[in-house]
């Protein structure tokens, strides 16, 4: 039995419930989000050896996550693109009518973001990683990070406003 | 003095530099609009936290669970694998079939039903279980000394994680036949039969040998019962011991 394996299972383990929130801030649906969190468990445990040893892995298990969504939107081509966000419009509901429909609009909100700026919003407002954290996680530069996560957070407010807009 | 929406940003977010943060600090005090900025940029924060926070609660899906315990590491070709390691085959009997399967395994029992009382498989009410000279070999024999020309070769043994003890094995006899067999209430049952795609070779080692014969299906169908690792010599003897109850 090697210990270290049984080590990263253990905390891939402690890490699942997180590696399946994200994801499903990228991926919206469960279904997908869960394909996605188990293509990355398998990546993770098939490429254990690009792991330095002492490195923290959520990161980098974040990392297998969007890297496993990128692929998949690639793969999906320009149909995912086009087609979620008009479908998942036909969703769309009136924020004020309680706290499900609230999580709801912001979900949507969130879906309708282009998929580098979900990416920022995901990692730094809800998952709370650092600029650097998220930055390393999308292999861009800490500037690049910022600005996509500023565009993103105003295209969500302006949405959020107009769902929430009739309760100011 | 006017901030920019992305200090701002990084203001509300823990990202800003000490010196900037102490002139937010101080405007803040006279400028309520700022104070406004910041409290919507924080505001969206907690809507986008609320509104996924509950997937952290929500329990796991078994896949993940599957995956994360069982998915086969890397590096470790060299190592001698055991059970639970050998690569999961991405069979399972939706892909392949369920009509395939019991067709099969219709074909299989059939054969077995033939043979004149008994032989290694009966059933009872329905449920194949383990009669003749398989049974007896469940019963008493252990993968550990085994004798190689024996008749039937106990190939894994293990907890389920319904707590019941489990065996596979292969049949020598006319078919190659690989099986699964749980004791449960004092019989054998048998969980599933398929063809063995060779007999074990004999000689040394045949624990493991008898476990790499193992028909994919049945290596998966293992994979999904076992709870922990295979028995080894030790507590396979204990078990037998016991009458495999658990």
């Amino acid at each position: 039995m090697d210990a270290t394996d049984d080590d990263l299972r253990r905390q891939l383990l402690e890490l699942l419930p997180r590696l399946r929130r994200f994801a499903r801030a990228l991926a919206r649906n469960m279904h997908d989000a869960d394909d996605l969190v188990q293509v990355a468990l398998e990546r993770a445990l098939t490429r254990s050896a690009q792991l330095h040893a002492g490195a923290p892995l959520a990161p980098w298990m974040f990392g297998i996550v969007r890297n496993a969504w990128t692929d998949e939107l690639r793969s999906r081509g320009r149909r995912a693109r086009l087609f979620a966000p008009a479908e998942a419009g036909e969703q769309a509901v009136d924020a004020s009518a309680g706290p499900h429909t609230e999580v709801l609009a912001v979900q949507e909100a969130l879906a309708r973001l282009p998929a580098e700026q979900r990416s920022a919003v995901a990692l730094v407002l809800i998952e709370g990683l650092s600029y650097k954290e998220a930055a390393y996680i999308m292999d861009v530069p800490v500037g690049t990070l910022t600005s996509r996560l500023a565009r993103g957070r105003e295209a969500l407010q302006a949405m959020l406003d107009e769902t929430t807009g009739a309760q100011r | 003095m006017s901030f920019s929406d992305e200090t701002l940003m990084a203001y509300a977010d823990g990202e800003l530099d000490a010196a900037t943060r102490a002139q937010i600090e101080a405007a803040l005090a006279t400028d309520a609009d700022l104070a406004q900025r910041i409290a919507r940029q924080r505001q969206l924060r907690a809507r986008l936290q609320a509104a996924f926070e509950p997937v952290l609660d929500e329990p796991l899906p078994p896949r993940l669970l599957e995956s994360a315990q069982r998915f086969p590491g890397a590096g470790r070709a060299d190592n001698v694998v055991p059970l639970r390691r050998t690569p999961a085959p991405r069979w399972s009997w939706s892909q392949w079939g369920a009509m395939a399967a019991s067709l099969l395994l219709g074909v299989l029992a059939a054969a077995l039903l033939l043979a004149p009382t008994g032989g290694p498989i009966i059933t009872r009410h329905g449920e194949m279980l383990a009669g003749g000279t398989l049974a007896r070999a469940l019963t008493a024999q252990l993968a550990s000394r085994q004798p190689p020309d024996a008749p039937v070769q106990i190939g894994v043994s293990f907890r389920a994680r319904s707590g019941l003890y489990c065996r596979s094995f292969v049949l020598r006899d006319k078919a190659a036949l690989a099986g699964l067999a749980c004791r449960d209430q004092g019989a054998w049952r048998v969980q599933m039969l398929a063809a063995a795609a060779a007999a074990a070779p004999a000689g040394t080692g045949a624990y493991r040998s008898a476990t790499s014969a193992l028909p994919p299906q049945l290596a998966h169908a293992i994979d999904e019962l076992i709870a922990g690792e295979p028995l080894d010599a030790q507590t396979e003897a204990a078990a037998r011991e016991r009458g495999w109850t658990p």
